[in-house]
């Protein structure tokens, strides 16, 4: 593996080239038909990274997380997880991943327990294991007093949980989670990112595709991909100073008169729009900042905030999806 | 091979048979059902045709003639015409399946012991009752004969100058029902058939396959682990469908019971291996259940010999026909019940009906690959 990190071409977007690389692909490729659904994709995961998977729908997510998982065949290109090559030894490799599948594939009909014990068959879990394992499971994912509802009767932030239990009950060191919060209320979500904190603090190693911006925002660091390549790769923080603009957020009681008064501005890039929250890009909000209260006044606009505030994943994401837009155009 | 493996999948596959209604239903209590509706629906005899007679001779002989015609209940008389064009009306309309027209001279021909002039009138749509009704005039006729020669004074049998004796062994009234039921629980076995084929691409359909595929089991624990509850449910189904066939149907059961339920094996084996491809190939139910009516069922019903005897086919088809479990597992039931025939005679089959579930068994494990794509 060491070999592999003196080439500079695939040690790119590597924060920490001494930490042991767990997931690694080179010019990875997978076609359907004639749609590169992942193209060319090179990407490093270090041992105990909380990474991130960012795009639009379609970007090819998925598919990266399949091949990753070995479910896809990989079209041209390769991978290796947890040091083994996914063409040549694709068996290897399961033992040490936990896939969670984006839609619920666990079985309906067979109850909290019967599920769990079935994967801990097919992982050849041993009893004394199982038994640790399973009470941990079941208490940390709150299902401890559902053990004997059917899968199908839990709700659907229970049913998200049951899947992560499962996907952990032999331990993996990696774990590959397909938008595992998607379709989950706020509530859930929480508890379930609180889980994965814990797993990331004890040591494994997360790929997780989420269509949430702020829980890209707490990873260590966050891939965005576009039309099957990974157009970005780092920190967060990083990707938000990456983008042109700074931002500007005003409340305003009539925020369409406000949203008209300021669009036009010079130096007003863009206005977003959240309700009665209106966040405005700008090149430069130290400058702008004046300007715009200026003329709010002068057009006596009534407002309750104006402030510079921080850049979010959100926005930064739009942001650079659309010039990634722009330049396909030109 | 994992045992711990196999099991695990099979003890799963269970839980979900005993607990989905619909599957539960299918695997057990459908074939018994199929056996009902086919065994009564397929052997039931034709007991009465309504005829019309137009008698155009209007003598005393055709009067004796016609009344003989519908005494015996099988000819059921719905009425007398006076024209061709009223019979020719009700065949049209289906009142009647058959006419019959004694002509002009019936009379003089009786007399001078010629040829009777008598024509017959059948509905070709409906060609088995036609034969029916041609089978018992022709009946009919021969008596009505036999008694004019008795009167005449002559020698009756010189009508049948063969005095021909047919003996039907094992099923003596040549009853239909007697061949047909044993031959039937060949098609009712693939209702397990069809359950495995549905259940591997249910789960397919339902994501969880996507799961099971990202477990270390391999394809060989996974599509054994999955046929094994099929077979046990058909196995189920292999006593209660001939204790139904004797008690419900009256079948003779001549053979050995152990023999017959070691050769069922053998065949779910290779039946179920048929439903396993179809249900690697399939990535829907409806689509799986399609194809198992297209690859099982139709061919089951008209080409494993059961309605249509095998020497009626084609010699391509007919070599087609040798090769689906059913035909073989025909012969066996047939054999078995009715003949009481024992393994000396029956290996042929027993060894093709291995050989072909070893095949389907190893082609689903070729086919099956341990990826979504």
């Amino acid at each position: 593996m060491n070999d592999r990190n003196a080439n500079p071409a695939q040690a790119r977007g590597t924060p920490d080239s001494t930490q042991e690389t767990v997931i690694e692909t080179d010019s990875l490729t997978r076609k359907f038909k004639k749609i590169k659904a992942v193209d060319n994709l090179d990407l490093r995961i270090s041992h105990n990274e909380l990474f991130g998977l960012v795009g639009p729908d379609g970007a090819g997510k998925t598919t990266l997380l399949r091949l990753l998982a070995g479910l896809l065949k990989i079209t041209s290109g390769s991978a290796h997880v947890a040091g083994h090559d996914l063409t040549e030894r694709p068996e290897a490799v399961k033992p040490k991943i936990g896939y969670m599948a984006q839609q619920f594939s666990l079985y309906a009909q067979l109850t909290v327990m019967e599920n769990l014990n079935f994967f801990a068959d097919l992982y050849a879990v041993t009893l004394e294991e199982r038994k640790e394992r399973t009470e941990r499971l079941l208490s940390f994912a709150g299902l401890t007093p559902y053990t004997e509802r059917r899968a199908e009767h839990l709700s659907g932030g229970m049913k998200k949980k049951l899947a992560l239990a499962c996907t952990l009950i032999h331990d993996p060191p990696i774990l590959l989670l397909d938008e595992p919060t998607t379709g989950v209320d706020p509530v859930s979500r929480r508890e379930f990112w609180s889980i994965l904190t814990d797993l990331h603090v004890r040591g494994r190693t997360i790929v997780v595709s989420t269509p949430y911006m702020d829980e890209a925002d707490r990873c260590t660091r966050v891939g965005l991909m576009y039309e099957g390549r990974m157009i970005r790769c780092a920190p967060p923080d990083e990707i938000r100073s990456q983008v042109r603009g700074e931002l500007i957020e005003l409340i305003a009681e009539h925020w369409q008169a406000a949203r008209a008064a300021v669009g036009e501005l010079p130096g007003v890039l863009q206005v977003q729009t959240y309700g009665t929250t209106l966040h405005l890009i700008v090149d430069n909000a130290a400058e702008r900042l004046p300007e715009v209260e200026a003329h709010l006044e002068e057009e006596r606009i009534a407002y309750s905030r104006l402030r510079p505030t921080q850049l979010r994943m959100e926005e930064a994401f739009l942001s650079l999806v659309d010039q990634r837009e722009q330049e396909r155009w030109e | 091979m994992s045992l711990r493996n196999i099991r695990a999948i099979t003890r799963k596959e269970i839980q979900y048979i005993l607990r989905t209604r619909s599957t539960f239903i299918l695997v057990l209590l459908a074939p018994l059902a199929l056996l009902f509706i086919m065994a009564y629906a397929l052997t039931v005899d034709i007991e009465s045709v309504p005829i019309a007679i137009l008698d155009q001779d209007g003598s005393e002989a055709s009067r004796e003639f016609t009344a003989q015609l519908t005494d015996p209940t099988e000819l059921d008389l719905y009425a007398t015409v006076a024209s061709r064009e009223d019979l020719e009306q009700m065949l049209l309309d289906g009142s009647i399946k058959a006419g019959v027209i004694v002509e002009e001279g019936f009379e003089q021909a009786v007399a001078q012991q010629m040829g009777m002039p008598v024509h017959i009138i059948i509905d070709g749509t409906e060609p088995q009752t036609g034969h029916f009704a041609i089978d018992e005039i022709t009946t009919q006729i021969l008596d009505f004969t036999a008694d004019q020669l008795a009167q005449a004074g002559l020698p009756t049998h010189l009508l049948e100058p063969v005095d021909l004796r047919v003996e039907a062994l094992y099923n003596p009234d040549l009853e239909p029902r007697i061949d047909i039921v044993p031959g039937l629980i060949s098609i009712v076995l693939g209702m397990p058939a069809l359950s495995v084929a549905l259940a591997l691409s249910h789960e397919r359909e339902h994501g969880t396959l996507e799961q099971l595929l990202v477990t270390p089991v391999t394809k060989a624990e996974l599509l054994t682990g999955k046929m094994i509850p099929y077979i046990l449910v058909g196995l189920i189904n292999v006593v209660v469908i001939p204790a139904v066939a004797i008690w419900a149907f009256d079948i003779p059961f001549r053979g050995n019971f152990v023999l017959f339920f070691l050769l069922s094996v053998i065949f779910l084996f290779a039946i179920l291996g048929m439903g396993t491809i179809i249900g690697v190939l399939a990535r829907t139910q409806p689509v799986a259940l399609a194809l198992s009516f297209l690859v099982i069922f139709f061919p089951g019903f008209f080409l494993t010999g059961i309605f249509f005897p095998l020497v009626s086919m084609p010699e391509i088809i007919r070599a087609e026909a040798e090769l689906l479990p059913g035909t073989q597992y025909a012969i066996i039931t047939r054999g078995i019940f009715l003949k009481g025939l024992g393994l000396e005679i029956l290996w042929p089959q027993a060894a093709i009906l291995a050989a072909l579930g070893l095949a389907f068994t190893v082609v689903a494990a070729l086919i099956f690959k341990k990826r979504l794509g």
